[in-house]
């Protein structure tokens, strides 16, 4: 927190503070992303979880799918009700003038920032020989609305990136340099903040 | 897909204990308490929570309660209902069919160390019984 009482916020994906909201076979650690909870600790950030679209849709013990599975009118209403329900948090950050950034999960159908899976004819048994989606760069559908709500509500777009979890082979390392760079060019570009800065629509 | 690590815990945890005041550099680690412990979180709002957002984290804590998982909740002494909003979310979990998991406060007017000790226990102590992990984790 800074002297004139802004705090820096990360809107983190559910499934980096509890790996128990990945997709069956898409846990990576028991607990959570720990590698992203101390990068952002170490640099101030308060922590605020958003919540698992696929969870509470598709259920715990879902099948993986691409985006364009997900990409139906009914799950995109559902993540219009979760971004409902979390926006009046992120409002009351970014009005009071707080620093927010989101972190989401690059490679997922949902929570993908720069990447999402895709695959347009899949479907029907889950029984592909091997994982054959393609990455795109492109948000996930949680992202989509979730962007769209804060945009409804008349805040501006909030700098985010993703930590590359569903990408196919996960590099833990290379996942670490790209969110530490992130966090660090934002520190590095931050220009001296006014107190006129908060966002008065 | 991979060979799949997750610890089929599950903590319900304040934004205070998510978040501790840096003032208080003494205090009890939760986050890295519960990593240690292979908790996974489900982090809640600090007072006046939007009743939309405590619906929507009880819809998944019944989807963690019906399919295998172990759900506790980690409370804080000095902030109302321990800042678990548990008047409320227990509610919502039993319209939903789901006995409010059991319940740790932390004290913070007490020496930390004692403290993280006795949260560590409590978590270690609990999960399910056998047959429902057996049912449920393969």
């Amino acid at each position: 927190m800074d002297q004139g009482g802004r705090r820096k916020v990360a809107l983190v994906a559910s499934c980096l503070l509890n790996q128990n909201a990945k997709v069956c076979e898409g846990a990576r650690y028991p607990a959570m992303v720990g590698p992203v909870v101390e990068a952002l600790r170490r640099r101030g950030y308060t922590l605020q979880q958003l919540p698992c679209p696929e969870l509470a849709f598709a259920g715990a013990r879902r099948w993986w799918a691409v985006y364009e599975q997900y990409d139906t009118p009914a799950y995109r209403a559902h993540c219009r009700r979760l971004a409902q329900a979390i926006a009046p948090l992120i409002e009351q950050s970014l009005r009071r003038g707080d620093e927010v950034i989101l972190i989401g999960l690059d490679g997922s159908p949902s929570t993908g920032v720069r990447f999402t899976s895709s695959k347009p004819e899949w479907g029907g048994r889950p029984n592909r020989p091997e994982d054959d989606w393609e990455i795109v760069a492109r948000r996930g559908i949680w992202i989509e609305e979730l962007e769209a709500e804060l945009a409804r509500r008349g805040l501006p777009p909030v700098p985010a990136t993703g930590w590359a979890l569903d990408m196919g082979r996960f590099d833990e390392a290379g996942a670490r340099r790209d969110l530490e760079q992130f966090l660090d060019d934002r520190v590095a570009a931050a220009p001296g903040k006014r107190d006129d800065e908060a966002v008065n629509s | 897909m991979n060979a799949d690590a997750r610890g089929w815990r599950i903590a319900l945890v304040p934004d205070a204990l998510v978040n501790p005041s840096a003032a208080d550099p003494g205090a009890v680690d939760v986050l890295r308490t519960l990593e240690a412990c292979r908790y996974g979180v489900l982090q809640l709002p600090p007072a006046p929570a939007p009743s939309l957002l405590l619906a929507v984290i009880a819809d998944q804590v019944a989807e963690y309660a019906h399919h295998g998982y172990a759900v506790v909740a980690v409370g804080v002494h000095g902030q109302p209902d321990h800042g678990l909003h548990w008047r409320a979310l227990a509610a919502l979990l039993r319209h939903r069919g789901v006995t409010p998991p059991p319940r740790h406060v932390l004290r913070t007017d007490r020496e930390a160390a004692g403290e993280g000790r006795r949260l560590a226990e409590f978590l270690n102590s609990y999960d399910l019984p056998a047959d429902e992990q057996r049912r449920w984790r393969g």
